[in-house]
């Protein structure tokens, strides 16, 4: 494969994000093929799938601990709050490219895969990394909302102190929870046999279809413990919160919607003969090859 | 923060063991000998219990020295997880199997454990959980149940309640106070192996909702318990019944109880199911894996030996608030199902019925959340 089959878009994509991304993306492609690969050229290159779609790009997992360790990179990376430039910002009193969220800016790259190479492995590398993304992101929202509860006084006391409070934080901690245990298994699932598999696809549309759901209750709960502030620009809770809508929309329009990625499973249930045959079937353990 | 649930898969040899008690289930399916229904704490059938004792499905991880069958926690959860999804009746030996039989084997003495251990694994006898009492409930350090020395022994008097088929099981592990509770009300309290047809204790079952007589009072005025049938170190009750709490919280019975409610529904969907339908089972179907993929980390740190409390609490309630969902679902999706059976109006009444005891037993909603609250550094 040459690197610049490589380079060509698995999916159509706005050409401004594809202009951006491809800046970001660099020389990351050449000097993947040139030398032996690393952690970081694995984390960068999975980054840069992600962002573009370059689906060829993705080589074939060689072994499941550098998969592992470039996902843990990507969650990392995901997690890490870029701090605001507030002097740069006011310097040149340009509205933030991080604020705002535009619900219909990945619609085309779901509903239009236009290569030979947007395939099932290509679709289902952009979708793994956009579950590593969301679980870091929603841990970084969860992280900034538990350090805020514990700063923050009203009534006399630190907000952490009332149960109202620390319920609504466990409740964004187990879906969290939730949707981390169903991307490590679509993410063990792809070091084991690969990206393009029939299970990874099932896998995927369940983290879709949890992902979505969790996305919401972190949105929700990590904003209303922050009151006010979390609403503002200064304060870093909207890098992770509008990261989230982005990257969740990314996600469910990866499996076609979350509505249809739910119609996929409970098909596959009903094939299956009943839930819990599908279930154990999508997990089920194979013997080693 | 992160919680702590590694991936791990089961090994692929357990699919054979999952053929075997699928098999085994559907033999009994046909044999009539049981009905599908209830929950792991209402179906309650000492027949059955033994039959899997024969099958050396009790007790599966216990050394053989004491009966058991030294298989590992995974392979236990692929049998227990077969029967919930077979609402098979596993009441009768569900306690006793998944936490008095671990209890003893970590803090019993050697003779308690020959005494008792062998005849669990037999499906001979059954235990309670002897800890809530009329004014302790969640605040379980505030139980008032006191031992007493006596010649020979102890002296308990009391009263337990909610204790599920003290009426029809042979001994429960009750918690009481054997001194002082001290500033951090923990201490000063003790666990003793009870048997519950003995003369002095008194059980009289408290009929439920579902007009069934499944949990009890007992009471205990002045009953004799032999020196020898204290669990663990007096005094260290309090440790002894937090170490129970990862195999009480994290199993598949707190997110299986609905899917026979489930399936009933899916026969009663017709040839062609709606498309709301399907979609509703496809979300369930994504929030089942990863719940069990949790379960099968805990299960699997179980085995290594940890004490994963803080994960077995939030599996816990998030597999709890999937039941509740569920019900919610299939109720208002009754309409699109071609033929509402027999079967799935039994299970709709009976899980409807059952779901806010799921929430209760085991570590109310609100303890849960409090526990993984505290994971969180916030408490």
């Amino acid at each position: 494969m040459s690197t610049n089959d490589a380079l060509q878009p698995a999916v159509s994509i706005d050409p401004m994000v594809v202009d951006a991304a491809t800046r970001a993306f660099g020389g990351l492609a050449a000097t993947w093929f040139a030398g032996e690969p690393s952690t970081e050229k694995r984390a960068a290159l999975l980054q840069a799938v992600v962002d573009l779609g370059f689906a060829d790009a993705l080589p074939e997992p060689d072994g499941r601990a550098a998969w592992l360790d470039a996902a843990a990179i990507l969650r990392a990376q995901a997690r890490a709050a870029l701090p605001i430039d507030m002097a740069l910002l006011l310097a040149t009193g340009e509205r933030d490219a991080s604020i705002g969220y535009d619900p219909g800016r990945y619609a085309c790259a779901a509903s239009a895969p236009k290569s030979k190479s947007a395939d099932a492995a290509g679709i289902a590398a952009l979708a793994l990394g956009r579950c590593l993304q969301i679980t870091g992101a929603m841990e970084a929202a969860l992280d900034l909302a538990v350090q805020y509860v514990q700063d923050r006084k009203q009534f006399g006391q630190p907000l952490a102190k009332f149960q109202a409070i620390q319920h609504s934080l466990a409740l964004a901690a187990e879906e969290i929870a939730a949707c981390t245990a169903i991307t490590d298994l679509a993410l063990a699932c792809a070091a084991r046999e690969g990206i393009g598999s029939t299970r990874m696809a099932t896998l995927l549309d369940a983290a879709a279809v949890v992902a979505d759901r969790a996305v919401d209750v972190v949105y929700d709960i990590c904003h209303q413990v922050h009151g006010a502030i979390g609403f503002t620009r200064e304060y870093a809770l909207h890098r992770h919160s509008l990261d989230l809508l982005r990257w969740r929309d990314a996600l469910v329009l990866l499996r076609g919607g979350e509505l249809r990625a739910a119609e996929r499973l409970g098909d596959a249930a009903l094939a299956a003969g009943g839930l819990w045959r599908a279930v154990t079937a999508v997990m089920k353990p194979e013997a080693s090859a | 923060m992160r919680f702590h649930f590694p991936v791990f898969d089961l090994p692929p040899e357990t699919e054979a063991l999952r053929a075997e008690v699928r098999a085994f289930v559907a033999d009994e399916l046909a044999a009539g000998r049981w009905r599908r229904g209830g929950d792991f704490a209402s179906n309650y059938d000492p027949e059955f219990s033994r039959r899997l004792g024969e099958r050396g499905w009790l007790g599966m991880t216990w050394p053989r020295r004491y009966g058991g069958h030294e298989r590992s926690m995974l392979e236990r959860l692929v049998v227990t997880e077969e029967l919930l999804a077979a609402s098979a009746p596993v009441a009768a030996h569900w306690i006793a199997d998944r936490q008095s039989g671990p209890l003893l084997l970590r803090f019993g003495t050697e003779e308690q454990r020959e005494a008792f251990l062998p005849r669990i694994v037999r499906g001979e006898i059954f235990f309670s959980i002897g800890m809530s009492e009329p004014d302790s409930g969640s605040d379980l350090a505030s139980v008032r149940t006191r031992a007493t020395p006596a010649d020979g022994g102890w002296r308990i008097n009391g009263q337990k309640v909610w204790t599920t088929f003290a009426h029809r099981n042979d001994y429960a592990i009750v918690l009481a106070r054997t001194g002082e509770a001290g500033s951090s009300r923990h201490a000063g309290l003790s666990q003793f192996l009870v048997d519950l047809k003995a003369k002095d204790v008194k059980v009289r079952p408290i009929v439920n909702m579902a007009g069934q007589e499944e949990f009890n009072e007992v009471i205990f005025q002045n009953s004799f318990v032999p020196a020898d049938r204290v669990v663990g170190e007096i005094g260290n009750g309090w440790h002894q019944v937090t170490s129970e709490l990862a195999f009480e919280r994290s199993g598949p019975e707190r997110y299986l109880s609905c899917i026979r409610l489930v399936e009933a529904a899916l026969a009663a969907a017709g040839k062609t199911p709606a498309p709301r339908l399907r979609a509703a089972l496809g979300r369930m179907s994504a929030k089942l894996i990863a719940l069990r993929a949790m379960s099968i980390a805990v299960a699997a740190l179980l085995q290594k030996g940890e004490m994963p409390n803080l994960e077995a609490s939030l599996i816990k309630d998030l597999g709890n608030a999937f039941e509740r969902d569920q019900i919610a679902i299939f109720r208002t999706l009754m309409p699109e199902l071609a033929a509402p059976s027999a079967d799935y109006l039994s299970a709709l009444a009976e899980t409807t019925i059952y779901s806010p005891s799921w929430t209760l037993r085991g570590g109310t909603r609100e303890i849960l959340r409090g526990i993984v609250a505290r994971g969180l550094g916030i408490r």
